[in-house]
């Protein structure tokens, strides 16, 4: 599996460690989606910390995505879920690892 | 060395700082619902009175600080409670000592909770409080809401904080110009007896809000990480800060609001 199908499997199943493992320990995923709900837009520094942050978000149901398809190598559209409010997304893996991790990864509104 | 007063002493964070506060040769007067110097329950007028009343007798020449920590849980399912201790209580604390605090260039130091930046509190239910301050009325609002169900508590516990918080923002300026500093605390989850007795659901909530500092560990914070802390606060060593609601909370806030520098 390319890291853009892990990536949506792992946010799919709510899947907060599995979904950190994905990335390298410098990764960074920065979501911009939530600008459009009121919320200011995340960019989440670190595996650790973002099997912490999704650890929370799925753990209080503020973040979900449905409807998702991989669209290429690196991109995959969803409908993401804030707390409520849905936005149509595309995610992006924009730069990954020698030995196959998530190093960057955006999520912005489609 | 100071003279202190801290409600919610008995137990806890206010235990805790009452404890180190002693070891380093302060007097603390400690005003709690049991086990206090002062037993009074700050969730009701009588007992607001009465507290300020024995804080008067026993601290004439003044309080060096005054530490509000008294508080309840949003699952203690006694939503006039949550209100009426959380927020009116505080409030009545900490203005009952103003006096007080005046006459020895004092501290106050308030305790909110870091629940207060994640955006589940009630915003009409904080205004209300700041901007209306009728205990009466929003204690019969609060009174229709469903207790049993433990987001509800949740949320007024959030709000309650949320309200306090903003209380010490509006405040301070005119107290610092009077030589009163106040400030806030926001702690994180800590491991306390309030924590130590909650259900099985509101302690899988506790773990779903992750302390960096405590990665991988599935503990809660230690009282006296926030303790230290509060007596900092009220500390001439603080003697810069005030206005400032702090986070103690080994870095929650920062992971889910990194956007908020201010």
């Amino acid at each position: 599996m390319k890291p853009i199908e892990k990536y949506v499997e792992a946010m799919e199943n709510k899947d907060f460690a599995g979904l950190a493992e994905l990335f390298s320990k410098d990764g960074v995923l920065s979501d911009y989606c939530t600008n459009s709900s009121a919320q200011k837009e995340y960019h989440i520094y670190g595996k650790e910390a973002i099997n912490m942050f999704f650890r929370n978000k799925f753990g209080f149901r503020q973040y979900s995505i449905m409807e998702a398809e991989v669209v290429n190598d690196e991109q995959a559209e969803f409908i993401a879920n804030f707390g409520g409010y849905n936005i149509m997304a595309i995610a992006t893996v924009r730069e990954v690892t020698e030995d196959g991790h998530i190093r960057k990864l955006t999520v912005r509104p489609k | 060395m100071g003279v202190y007063a801290i409600s919610g002493a008995s137990s806890g964070i206010g235990a805790k700082a009452k404890e180190l506060l002693i070891e380093r040769g302060n007097q603390v007067v400690n005003i709690d619902l049991k086990d206090g110097d002062i037993c009074v329950n700050l969730a009701s007028e009588e007992g607001r009175k009465e507290a300020v009343e024995k804080l008067n007798q026993m601290c004439p020449d003044g309080l060096d600080g005054i530490i509000c920590n008294a508080g309840v849980s949003g699952a203690c399912g006694n939503l006039p409670l949550i209100v009426s201790l959380n927020y009116f209580g505080t409030i009545a604390l900490a203005t009952g000592a103003y006096d007080l605090l005046k006459k020895k260039q004092g501290s106050c130091v308030v305790t909110a909770s870091n629940t207060i930046s994640q955006g589940a509190g009630r915003m009409d239910i904080a205004d209300l409080l700041n901007n209306i301050g009728d205990e009466k009325r929003i204690l019969k609002l609060v009174s229709q809401m469903d207790s049993s169900n433990l987001s509800v508590g949740n949320s007024l516990y959030v709000s309650t904080k949320y309200a306090l918080a903003r209380w010490v923002r509006r405040v301070s300026s005119t107290w610092a110009a009077n030589g009163v500093r106040i400030n806030a605390i926001a702690p994180g989850n800590v491991n306390t007896a309030m924590t130590a007795t909650m259900s099985t659901s509101a302690k899988m909530a506790l773990n779903a809000l992750p302390i960096p500092t405590k990665y991988g560990q599935e503990c809660l914070m230690d009282a006296d990480e926030i303790a230290e802390v509060m007596i900092f606060l009220a500390s001439d060593k603080a003697r810069g800060v005030n206005g400032n609601v702090m986070f103690v909370d080994g870095g929650t806030d920062a992971l889910l609001n990194s956007e908020k520098v201010y």
